[in-house]
């Protein structure tokens, strides 16, 4: 294959991922917390022989994906009305234990369990600075303060344990609303809790549509470029040929 | 190429999400009915290039990882437990309960399910029982001479005996509570069945500690918010289209590539 045909293929490639990362995007349209991703390319240059009556090395720019983008921005704030449903207003995020050790979110859709203690909806602990929260019957009505302070009828039963990261996009995804990371986790002072509101996903329709559109129709003008160059090649080798 | 099966997983959360709006739409006027939401989570995610992973010998990292996902699934379809609105009936059996607790009702088979519609009624043996002749629990029977009852906050249940001045006691309405009640199963019929995620039932008298109290004439309507769900209805619509546009798009970048072949 010549560079025109591994120019283009470079880039199909790279536009492939960018529809399946824009269509996880529009799939996580309505999912708690969730935030919207792009694509970042970058060029890779390569030395080519010089074309007749150039001097000296050319370079040929290939396209691929580098990297991920996370927008952290934060999503709308929903009124739900559920007791258990926290919106994190600002930087932060919840703590949850899991079976494979401390993961963090922003899905703030929890649930009790049979013990009345606060879980996720796979049923891992949401994490208070003492640990599991466990609200007992005759606690009533539970009320969690902006500051992530839980009271409920007795009196004051514990704080969210709310932690910030020096750098969240390097968090890395695991699915359920879940990340990991190696980083240390600080609190998170600015962190505001509002009770019964769900933070929907940051993900703007326009932008992933209009985004996806874009990249069809340069799939389709790397589409064309090629089919160009298969005529051209196909007529040279004719006119070559009828020379002969 | 995933993305056609990512927007897949997105009509079909769409889909579940119609369906479960569509439900609280048609029991706007049910008796003691929770609305319920379906929760969403994104799928697991498929490590193509660790972010933070060394890029030169002397300790550069990548900024950023490549990590695709693969959709989304819907994690649970949970019980909004926010009590519904009371309405008065004037019907003397009618009772609702103002704050946490659910009635007790003896199924035919003989297990216990529980239930916040407190439209009862007398059976032919004078019995309290639900509209569907279930015995309300702790048995309560009306002497076949009562006139007239009173049910007390406190759940009392007095009847009115011709030729008699006090008002006899004829029985004691309870209340049952959960650890969580969202966790309960519902069983149509405006019953529920305790779960291992409900926890065990703890039964208490009206108005004690942790317990609501009860309204005689009163019924509680259902707690669906019309205009939230018109809203979120439209969403879902929007969503399911959006998805589906997600795959018309692979599927004319599939066929422009099908194309280059010729």
């Amino acid at each position: 294959m010549d560079n025109t045909s591994l120019l283009s293929l470079s880039y199909q490639l790279a536009a492939f991922r960018s529809i399946d990362v824009i269509a996880n995007n529009i799939a996580n349209v309505n999912t708690p917390g969730y935030k919207r991703e792009s694509v970042k390319f970058e060029q890779v240059l390569q030395q080519m022989k010089p074309a007749e009556g150039q001097k000296g090395p050319q370079t040929v720019s290939f396209v691929r994906d580098a990297g991920l983008l996370r927008d952290i921005s934060g999503g709308r704030i929903e009124s739900t009305g559920a007791p258990f449903d926290l919106a994190i207003n600002g930087p932060g995020y919840f703590a949850i234990q899991t079976a494979q050790g401390e993961r963090y979110t922003r899905n703030g859709h929890f649930t009790l369990n049979a013990d009345g203690t606060v879980v996720t909806e796979s049923g891992d602990q949401l994490m208070g600075d003492g640990g599991a929260i466990t609200i007992a019957p005759d606690d009533g009505d539970i009320t969690f303060g902006a500051d992530g302070t839980i009271t409920g009828k007795q009196g004051q039963i514990g704080k969210l344990r709310l932690v910030d990261f020096a750098d969240p996009r390097a968090l890395s995804k695991e699915g359920d609303s879940l990340y990991s990371t190696t980083q240390q986790a600080n609190a998170a002072p600015n962190a505001v809790i509002a009770q019964g509101m769900l933070e929907g996903s940051n993900v703007q329709p326009v932008i992933e549509i209009s985004r996806m559109i874009e990249v069809m129709r340069s799939y389709e003008a790397t589409a064309s470029l090629e089919k160009g160059h298969s005529d051209m090649q196909r007529q040279a080798i004719q006119k070559l040929a009828a020379v002969q | 190429m995933r993305a056609l099966s990512i927007a897949s997983t997105g009509m079909l959360a769409q889909q579940t999400n119609v369906e479960v709006i569509a439900n609280n739409l048609a029991n706007m006027n049910t008796t003691g009915y929770k609305a319920q939401r379906a929760a969403f989570q994104d799928l697991l995610y498929q490590n193509i290039q660790q972010a933070g992973a060394q890029t030169s010998d002397t300790g550069t990292l990548l900024a950023s990882g490549i990590q695709l996902g693969a959709g989304v699934r819907t994690a649970a379809i949970y019980r909004m437990t926010k009590p519904g609105d009371i309405k008065n009936t004037s019907n003397p059996y009618d009772v609702a309960i103002n704050g946490a607790g659910y009635f007790r009702v003896q199924m035919p088979d003989g297990t216990d399910a529980f239930s916040r519609d407190g439209n009862f009624q007398l059976s032919s043996a004078g019995q309290l029982v639900t509209q569907q002749g279930y015995t309300v629990q702790p048995g309560i029977s009306m002497p076949p001479t009562a006139t007239a009852v009173t049910i007390t906050p406190a759940g009392l249940v007095q009847a009115t005996i011709p030729g008699q001045v006090a008002l006899q006691t004829v029985g004691q309405l309870e209340l049952t509570r959960f650890p969580n009640e969202a966790g309960l199963r519902a069983m149509g019929d405006n019953l529920y069945a305790e779960t291992s995620s409900s926890g065990a039932p703890q039964s208490g008298v009206p108005g004690s500690t942790g317990y609501g109290t009860i309204q005689q004439y009163f019924l509680e309507t259902s707690n669906v918010d019309a205009v939230s769900e018109v809203t979120s209805l439209i969403s879902a619509q929007r969503a399911y289209e959006m998805n589906s546009k997600v795959i018309s798009t692979a599927d004319q970048m599939l066929a422009q590539t099908a194309k280059l072949g010729g």
